[in-house]
């Protein structure tokens, strides 16, 4: 009979001894996420007050952030959205803090993943910035070159040119992050790969007659300026 | 049926016999296929709930050479602007709507202000600012018609006479401003009639000949709020946001292009609209409001000319405008007694004495401080400012009518 109980509180010994290891790891875990929100939300205000005072607004609105995120359809002020942004990173962080003091194995090494992947973040979103500033100067640049050599699609180009560089940027930001990178490698490479040859064809193939055309013109001009030189001379 | 006298140095295309409708149509139909036209609708919720605006959209709807309408919808909920949505669904031209109160729009209106754009408050003049801009955005027009949303007696012969002017290539016309006469059973206009023209006409007597008071005598009727222009106007023009708006786009107008290209056409037989309470004891509403505002726009572009204002020269402006409104005062009485027009002189003379008051007033607010009129940039200097704005203004409506 004796055995029997024991069969029956053993377990739920067990079952108390792990409840009260657990129990300050969950109250700790309370503990830092308390303090944490807490932090965000002081942080999150100082932020806020500091943006304000480098017209961060003003900044990203002559930068083209704000009209990045309006084709987002984000109609917020860029200052909120970067505040929010780094109080919800804060929350995240502080929460994976919490859990990992919990000291559940599994939520450990979720925890690990997770810091391991903060710096891969950081670079993406970096990359996503100098790209974008790079991406519309580079295209400002081809647009006013082409333009003054007196090329008809100018803004059609310097919009082919925006657009590559951007879907290049973006093939380095989910290469970066590790999302599926085989795919995006081979997406990006036939993608790119497509377009190089529609352009080689499109000139090669398409483009005979009116290359033709501008050798012709060329060659008959440099003729003309040969017998030009010699009437001169006489 | 009007005589065919032209008066001052701007053209005036009056109304002669009866020409057909349908032939001005037809023409317009097909110059707006070179010059495509957008028609700006600055407009408050209020309006659709009164006699107006049904008869506005029924006449809309039948006309076929508008590229597009713009509607700026002012002091509208969310719910208010779905329905005037639903409310302008008869009219087969694309119709936008700026929804002023909206989010997006606000956010709009802040990213001016944290720029160092003062747009000034909402009203009439930042409201079509604020729709040249989107017809800007979209470079699908070359021409802006532009009129009001209080008109009981529309016409959808007032746009087809207002846009051809600037619409014809052969005119070559880059600003066109409606008028027609204010009559019910008595004369209406009061403001024109005895302040703005009595006013103009002191000051050329005391300022002597001067380019912009001629230009601003010429037009028969320079408060009406019915005009035409190109695209480049609207993009260069500083207009203001208060009750100077139209007799400062004029002084935009009058300081960017000749006045060989400007003109003024008899748009309707007779038009009515919502009139205005006197407000002869409160400077801050009504007439009187808009007397000052009116007053410190023209004493500010006069400054601006070169005129110097002294204290000796208002106060002979006050005598000069009381003499000049009680002669016009008479004239009016005999044109009503004539024309069998009830016509209260003791009522005319009210005004006249609560004008001079306002004019008083606008002397002194004009001495202590003449920048006080306010103006707001032009979309030149603001896409120079934010670069993408032209952008973020065009999703912003198109969001807000895709919904």
């Amino acid at each position: 009979m004796e055995d029997f109980i024991n069969l029956i509180l053993d377990p739920l010994k067990e079952l108390f001894l792990k409840f009260k290891v657990f129990v300050p790891n969950f109250l700790a875990m309370l503990v830092i996420l308390f303090a944490g929100i807490v932090i965000a939300l002081i942080i999150k205000r100082f932020l806020a007050k500091f943006l304000a005072a480098i017209n961060f607004d003003s900044w990203s609105d002559r930068m083209g952030f704000t009209k990045l995120m309006r084709r987002g359809s984000m109609w917020s002020k860029p200052s909120a959205v970067l505040c929010e942004i780094v109080f919800w990173l804060m929350v995240i962080v502080t929460l994976m803090s919490g859990l990992s003091a919990l000291q559940i194995p599994a939520i450990d090494q979720l925890v690990n993943q997770f810091f391991s992947y903060i710096p891969r973040l950081f670079s993406a979103a970096m990359i996503l910035i100098i790209g974008y500033l790079l991406s519309g100067f580079i295209s400002r640049t081809v647009l006013i070159a082409a333009a003054n050599s007196g090329f008809h699609y100018a803004k059609l180009l310097a919009q082919a040119v925006h657009t590559m560089l951007i879907v290049l940027i973006l093939a380095m930001i989910m290469e970066q992050l590790h999302i599926a990178p085989s795919i995006v490698l081979a997406a990006f490479s036939i993608v790119f790969g497509g377009i190089v040859i529609a352009i080689a064809i499109a000139f090669g193939v398409g483009g005979i007659d009116a290359a033709r055309r501008i050798i012709e013109k060329e060659a008959s001009q440099k003729r003309d300026e040969r017998q030009r030189d010699e009437i001169d001379h006489i | 049926m009007s005589d065919f006298y032209q008066t001052g140095i701007i053209t005036t295309l009056h109304q002669l016999g009866k020409p057909s409708l349908e032939r001005l149509e037809t023409e317009l139909h097909e110059f707006s296929k070179i010059r495509p036209i957008a028609l700006v609708l600055p407009s408050l919720y209020s309006e659709f709930e009164g006699p107006a605006m049904p008869g506005i959209v029924s006449e809309l709807s039948k006309v076929k050479y508008l590229k597009e309408i713009v509607l700026v919808l002012d002091k509208a909920s969310e719910k208010d602007f779905h329905r005037v949505r639903e409310f302008m669904s008869p009219i087969s031209t694309e119709v936008k709507i700026i929804h002023n109160d909206g989010k997006r729009i606000s956010e709009i209106y802040e990213t001016f202000a944290r720029n160092g754009f003062n747009v000034g408050e909402r009203g009439k003049g930042r409201s079509a600012w604020l729709a040249y801009g989107y017809v800007l955005a979209r470079g699908r027009s070359d021409v802006i018609a532009l009129h009001d949303c209080d008109i009981i007696t529309y016409s959808r012969e007032l746009l087809a006479r207002l846009c051809y002017p600037v619409v014809n290539p052969n005119l070559d016309y880059v600003f066109c401003k409606g008028y027609y006469s204010r009559i019910s059973s008595k004369m209406n206009g009061r403001v024109t009639r005895l302040l703005v023209t009595p006013l103009v006409r002191s000051l050329q007597q005391l300022v002597g000949p001067h380019a912009f008071l001629a230009f601003l005598d010429s037009f028969r009727y320079p408060l009406s709020g019915e005009f035409c222009m190109t695209t480049d106007l609207a993009r260069v023009n500083r207009i203001p946001w208060d009750w100077g708006l139209e007799v400062g786009s004029l002084a935009e107008v009058h300081r960017n292009y000749s006045p060989r290209r400007v003109c003024q056409v008899d748009i309707a037989a007779n038009y009515d609209h919502k009139h205005q309470a006197l407000s002869a004891d409160d400077a801050s509403k009504g007439l009187m409001k808009m007397t000052v505002d009116i007053c410190k726009s023209i004493f500010r572009t006069l400054a601006s000319e070169g005129v110097v204002f002294s204290d000796g020269l208002f106060k002979s402006l006050l005598v000069s405008y009381l003499r000049h409104a009680e002669d016009t005062i008479m004239k009016y009485e005999a044109d009503a007694a004539i024309n069998g027009l009830r016509f209260d002189r003791h009522e005319e003379a009210m005004a006249v004495e609560a004008f001079t008051k306002a004019i008083g007033m606008a002397t002194r607010i004009y001495m202590e401080n003449p920048m006080t009129t306010p103006l707001i940039p032009n979309w030149n200097r603001v896409t120079t400012a934010i670069p993408g704005i032209f952008e973020m203004l065009e999703m912003a409506v198109d969001a807000d009518n895709g919904q």
